[in-house]
């Protein structure tokens, strides 16, 4: 063990050498230090092999080195042999991230701390540091270059191209009450000078790191405490939250955007980018020095910002879900597992607010009357109730604080428009003053105080809860009475004409202001869920409560809106009903599809209601769902579904299987042991399956685990009392949602490698156990080896075993088999809350971060490509689209009550009439639901095109494309995926 | 039940007449037309083909023909003087790059697997298109697969080269045919004799028959001319095809313009390549060739269907 090396030697003395530095230089020893004093904490390093240990501890203001790592050591970085370390000494950050990826450098502990270590590098090696970003950046640019050596401007006016000649509808539906032609076809966004002045800024700002938040919020904790009061009396943690976020609405800055009819927004910075430190921001310290530089999502940062996000970390290293978990439960094997991201992965410790608030309450009914509820609730409370009345006065601080900031942004609003000299934008500042004045204290009455309350009560959510997945919900359904009253109204044309105008401006002033705040994300998540934004759900469509075809003028509006800026986020998702919706608006929603290339995601009501019925027996409850963060189901207002609570790498369960519970790339013998291979443990193939059916039951059950202790930090650390206030049930139980106040509790999975997995067993089924033409163990030698040493065995696994996708009965029910199994794992188990886990089958990014980190399989797939993405089939399965959509919509809906991904690529004719492309994509998508699947988004894209986009990204900034359940701009995606997006399926149209 | 060699039901065809469809294509052709572009289907018999690209070079092939008929020596892999055709080589080849070309199948296996797709046509208003080949080759057993597929409410569309008998044809197909595809390739007899192997006496007969019968309100006929460099887009010809459609009052017609994809399906069916396959049919048509073409029919008022 104690065989330690010049490797060991060499760590030392680099270790020396830079705790000499922050000893003896000032100006870098300042950066040991925060507002509460020293920051102090111990990294360990060591190879796996024995050869080096080593630690680095900083305390007082001081750094030493030890021979040895201490037992309370913060972090440890674990390299896996001698070669891995040295590497490390010359690689850039970006490609250190990937041997950590890799599982090749192993991180334990806190990896707030690791950041911190990092940045102190990154300090020490100051420019040199920068020159080694700018060349990496230098290869990357080139690399993306000749990967296919496609140059072609013509491609990129193809696209534009899609923008002109739009159809006509040919009928009107019944919600349809004052559009003459709903498909809105005279308007493009030239009609409209300001947001496309404002839509050109969005694409061509970088997003600038905003400290308000951060900031404002550690001032208030700093002085008032965190666990306990400035008395040293614990905290009730609803208080403290309602507390510190009055005090941050109070003192945000109240912005009006120069071109905007909307007034507020989640940073000051003109496209800023939102840090909450409070749960994961802390993984950005480690790149506060490089993060403009870096090759994906770079954004800039001021040298104050960098200084001002320094001094906050150390306060929250501590207090994050992680580090709770960890130390409450003394670091525990679930938490380690998902720590190597191979198996698992826990969304927990970044948010919990997936889910869609009743906004239609702030609306409608405004602040002041929730307020008065939850008065009335105080008043009838026992004097011994105190958890609820410090539930309820929470609920109540948080709503003065959203008052006081529409009440600031009032102020403003008048500021301006005393100002103002131009006439028009005089009147439109003063009308949002007396807007920010009546809402969203009060009911909205008209379109534009409803779009407003709607957008700052948004806001305020955003201030509490982290920017990823909250989603609106139906917004069509909320603003058409409004947009209909006002309509009526009018008499002229002209003043009808004027009025249309005004609200798609609105709306588009809506959807630019969700667009521009961004997510922070550490660069290991540009890897792992490339390009995934905030997800703000919108939904459109479907059916009202009582059943009725819910498709409205709003409905239209808002999709012209969606194609005229073709945004990533928010995520359009369209529901449709047979039987009650219309084809003009199904048509309508495939136009806007082709246009924008890649939105919205089409949904069947049928058979997400059916999925979903295991969790309401209530009809009107199940019609008012809507889709949140990427498409996940969520009835609206009154359920807190955490629809993207973790994500399960189900191709981790079979490489385990086929190893006895070892995984070869965590080299980790982790699960139990199943059978051994070789040893001829498997007689059957139904002997195989309950090998692989307790590995996935294994993951699953410490997934779950995971996810409770984290629901447990959560609502400790961060309970949600506004969100409380607008989830039906949390007000009336006076408990907060991350308590169990909802009326509905669920915590959603999605589970990834479907048809990699199916066509896997199929594979073992069919030609090792039902045809006998090939051993187990040379199958297992095979996908050992990579298939390096087998090709015809290669080739055999390809063309000589129907796949899922392929039209096999036999395969769609190998894949049901492995849905039921894993919906029966989650639904053996119950959330902190004591509500149930929903099943999904999509994969946002993670099809291609978990290929990467999974050998070969029986399916041929070789090590490291990407999975298929969501419940798509493998691009192999049949050269026949027709056989993908019959297959996928026979899944059973009973086991996918998270939903699921279908992707299809499309390739249109280069001579296809728009009438034609837009016909057979509705073709294809009425019978799919018609055949009863549940979910279907398409990228209508060439693949030249998206080659041509990779070599030449300033010619397609705006290029939008769907990944699995969201949309992307293709030109921010890390290359794996961008390859991933090319070679996917395509099928001509 | 009788059987009929079938070379392919391919699904999803966007390009086979309106909507979504499902395209039957037949094996064997009365024409011989040196340009056609589904080679495969030109024969009546069952084939065997090979895809170099596919092969994997494993040799399994070579231990299971029992006439020696693969060799890699063979540009064409196999030797089909020596082969037998008894795809024992197929059967066990793992990439699939050896296939049979050719299945027999009967009307109610059809029927099945094209209804399949049938909520796709009813969305789309797409249908079956019996392609080839030649469809009406076998007269009885086409106009009773179409019979079947129209008594369940499936639009029928056939693609024909026009060589068939008019009279069995008008008994047995036409009821159960909902849109005709009319080729009409070459006006001169014996250039039409030259290039596709017989005169051309029948097909223009049987064109203006059922065109008459359309114009009194029988089965719409489309008539469609495949363009072939030097062979049918010609001037001449383009301008007597011009001519017969005034005499007929055809009003629209469909023109396809010349690809070069057929020449390596020769290849793999082990037949060399015409000479006249090179130069311009070795190329894809120009877009300037092909509008120049089309110029003749529209200025002589007679609509383009795309």
């Amino acid at each position: 063990m104690h065989s330690r090396n010049h490797m060991n030697i060499f760590t030392h003395l680099a270790l020396r050498l830079m705790a000499a530095q922050f000893n003896f230089r000032p100006s870098l020893n300042k950066h040991l230090k925060s507002a509460d004093g020293w920051t102090n904490f111990s990294i360990g390093l060591k190879t796996e092999t024995g050869t080096m240990e080593q630690a680095i501890v900083f305390q007082n203001g001081h750094a030493r080195v030890l021979k040895y790592i201490p037992e309370k050591a913060d972090a440890v970085m674990r390299f896996i042999n001698d070669d891995i370390l040295k590497e490390t000494v010359r690689i850039t950050p970006n490609e250190m991230l990937n041997l950590i990826l890799k599982n090749k450098i192993i991180l334990d502990g806190n990896m707030a701390y690791l950041g911190a270590f990092n940045f102190y590098i990154s300090l020490i090696m100051g420019r040199r540091y920068q020159r080694m970003l700018d060349k990496a950046n230098l290869l990357e640019i080139k690399s993306r270059k000749e990967e296919y050596g496609i140059n072609d401007p013509g491609f990129a006016k193809e696209l534009d191209k899609r923008k002109e000649s739009r159809l006509k509808a040919d009928t009107i539906d019944a919600g349809v009450k004052c559009l003459e032609d709903p498909y809105l076809s005279e308007y493009s966004i030239e009609a409209f000078p300001r947001i496309k002045m404002r839509h050109e800024k969005h694409f061509n700002a970088t997003p600038e790191i905003s400290s308000e938040r951060p900031v404002l919020l550690t001032q208030w904790y700093r002085r008032h405490g965190f666990e306990k009061d400035s008395d040293g009396n614990p905290w009730t943690p609803e208080l403290r939250q309602a507390y510190a976020f009055k005090y941050l609405m109070k003192n945000k800055k109240p912005v009006i955007r120069k071109d905007s009819i909307i007034a507020g927004t989640t940073c000051p910075e003109e496209v800023g980018v939102l840090v909450y430190p409070d749960t994961s921001g802390t993984l950005i310290w480690g790149e506060l020095g490089s993060i403009s530089k870096r090759v994906l999502t770079p954004c800039n940062i001021s040298k104050e910002t960098a200084g001002q996000l320094h001094d906050i970390f150390p306060f929250w290293a501590k207090r994050t879900t992680r580090a709770w978990i960890s130390e409450n439960h003394g670091y525990p094997f679930c938490q380690k597992i998902d720590e190597r991201s191979v198996a698992s992965f826990n969304f927990k410790t970044v948010s919990m607010s997936h889910t869609v608030p009743d906004l239609p309450r702030f609306v409608n009914d405004g602040t002041l009357a929730i307020i008065e509820e939850v008065q009335q609730q105080i008043k009838a409370l026992a004097p011994e109730e105190s958890d609820k009345r410090n539930t309820l006065t929470s609920m109540m601080l948080c709503l003065e604080g959203l008052n006081a900031y529409a009440a600031n942004l009032a102020k403003e609003a008048k500021t301006l428009a005393d100002k103002e000299t131009d006439p028009q934008r005089k009147e439109e500042l003063n009308r949002l003053y007396q807007t920010c004045s009546h809402v969203p204290a009060n009911p909205a009455r008209t379109l534009d105080e409803a779009v407003n309350a709607a957008w700052i009560s948004w806001i305020g959510l955003l201030m509490e809860n982290t920017n990823v997945s909250l989603s609106p919900g139906r917004l069509d359904q909320l603003f058409q009475p409004f947009f209909e009253k006002e309509m009526g109204s009018l008499s002229t044309g002209d003043e009808k004409k004027q009025y249309l105008e005004h609200v798609i401006e609105l709306i588009s002033c809506y959807f630019l202001r969700n667009a521009e705040h961004h997510n922070l994300v550490p660069d290991v998540a540009n890897y792992l869920f490339g390009g995934s934004q905030s997800e703000t759900a919108i939904t459109v469509g479907g059916v009202t409560p009582d059943g009725k075809d819910a498709v409205n003028d709003m409905t239209y509006i808002i999709l012209k809106v969606t194609e005229m800026l073709s945004l990533n986020d928010p995520n359009m998702n369209a529901r449709f009903k047979l039987g009650v919706n219309s084809d003009t608006y199904l048509k309508r929603l495939c136009e806007v599809n082709y246009v924008t290339v890649a939105t919205p995601s089409m949904h069947n009501d049928d058979a997400v209601m059916e999925a979903f019925s295991q969790n309401s027996d209530k009809i009107e409850d199940l019609r008012d769902w809507a889709s949140t963060g990427c498409v996940e189901i969520t009835l609206s207002g009154k359920h807190m579904s955490h629809t993207g609570a973790t994500s399960v790498n189900m191709v981790a369960g079979l490489e385990m299987a086929l190893n006895n519970g070892y995984h070869p790339l965590m080299n980790w013998h982790l699960g139990p042991k199943t059978g051994v291979v070789a040893n001829g443990d498997f007689k059957t193939f139904d002997d195989f399956f309950v090998a692989f059916a307790a590995q996935q039951k294994f993951i699953i059950d410490n997934t779950v685990e995971l996810n409770n202790m984290a629901a447990e930090a959560y609502a400790y650390l961060r309970p949600t009392p506004l969100l409380s206030t607008c989830i039906k049930g949390a007000v009336q139980n006076a408990t907060d949602v991350t308590k169990g106040g909802a009326v509905y509790n669920t915590s959603g999975s999605f589970n990834i490698g479907l048809s990699d997995v199916v066509d896997s067993l199929m594979v073992i089924k069919k030609l090792v156990f039902d045809e006998k033409r090939i051993t187990f163990e040379a199958l297992k030698d095979a996908i050992d080896s990579n298939f390096e040493n087998d090709p015809s065995l290669h080739a055999m696994v390809h063309k000589k075993v129907p796949r899922f996708g392929s039209g096999s009965a036999e395969a769609v029910d190998m894949a049901n088999k492995l849905t039921g199994l894993i919906h029966g794992c989650y639904k053996s188990t119950k959330n902190f809350r004591g509500g149930d886990y929903t099943v999904g089958f999509w994969s946002v990014a993670q099809h291609v971060a978990y290929g990467t980190l999974s050998g070969a399989l029986p399916s041929g797939r070789l090590a490291g490509r990407p999975f298929a993405p969501g419940a798509t089939p493998d691009p192999s399965a049949s050269k026949n689209f027709l056989d993908n959509i019959r297959d996928v919509a026979q899944l059973n809906p009973h086991h996918m009550d998270n939903n699921i991904a279908f992707n299809v690529k499309l390739v249109p004719g280069p001579d296809d009439s728009r009438e034609k492309i837009v016909n057979t994509m509705f073709s294809y998508v009425k019978t799919y639901f018609e055949q009863g699947g549940m979910q279907i988004q398409f990228n209508v894209i060439h693949s030249d095109v998206l080659k041509d986009a990779m070599a030449n990204p300033e010619n397609y900034q705006n290029l939008l494309v769907r990944i699995s359940g969201y949309n992307a701009y293709f030109v921010r995606l890390n290359k794996e995926m961008q390859i991933e997006l090319i070679e996917r399926a395509k099928y001509g149209l | 039940m009788k059987k009929t060699l079938i070379l392919e039901l391919k699904g999803n065809s966007l390009d086979d007449g309106p909507g979504i469809r499902s395209v039957v294509f037949f094996k064997g052709c009365p024409l011989s037309c040196i340009w056609c572009h589904n080679p495969e289907s030109k024969k009546t018999g069952v084939e065997i083909s090979f895809e170099p690209n596919e092969c994997v070079g494993c040799n399994t092939c070579l231990g299971t023909c029992t006439k020696n008929a693969l060799s890699k020596e063979n540009p064409f892999f196999i030797d089909r003087t020596l082969c037998n055709l008894c795809f024992e080589c197929v059967t066990n080849c793992p990439s699939n790059a050896l296939e049979r070309v050719g299945h027999e199948m009967n009307v109610p296996e059809i029927v099945e697997t094209v209804l399949k797709d049938k909520p796709f046509f009813d969305t789309s208003k797409g249908g079956v298109t019996f392609s080839g080949g030649e469809p009406t080759l076998d007269m009885d057993f086409l106009g009773k697969t179409a019979k079947a597929l129209k008594e369940n409410g499936v639009h029928v569309l056939i693609e024909t080269c026009g060589q068939f008998n008019y009279e069995k044809f008008n008994e047995l197909v036409y009821p159960h045919v909902d849109l005709i595809y009319f080729d009409i390739k070459i006006m001169d007899s014996s250039h039409h004799k030259k290039y596709c192997g017989l005169p051309n006496k029948t097909i223009l007969e049987n064109f203006r028959t059922l065109y008459r019968r359309y114009l009194d309100g029988g089965t719409e006929v489309l008539p469609r001319t495949p363009l072939i460099p030097d062979i049918t887009d010609t001037k001449e010809n383009l301008l007597a095809i011009v001519s017969l459609y005034k005499e007929e009052q055809v009003k629209k017609t469909q023109l396809m313009a010349y690809h070069p994809l057929w020449r390596d399906k020769n290849l793999k069916l082990g037949i060399s390549l015409p000479s006249t396959s090179e130069g311009k049919m070795g190329e894809w048509m120009a877009t300037e060739r092909t509008k120049a073409c089309e110029k003749i029919f529209t200025d002589a008022g007679i609509a383009l269907e795309p």
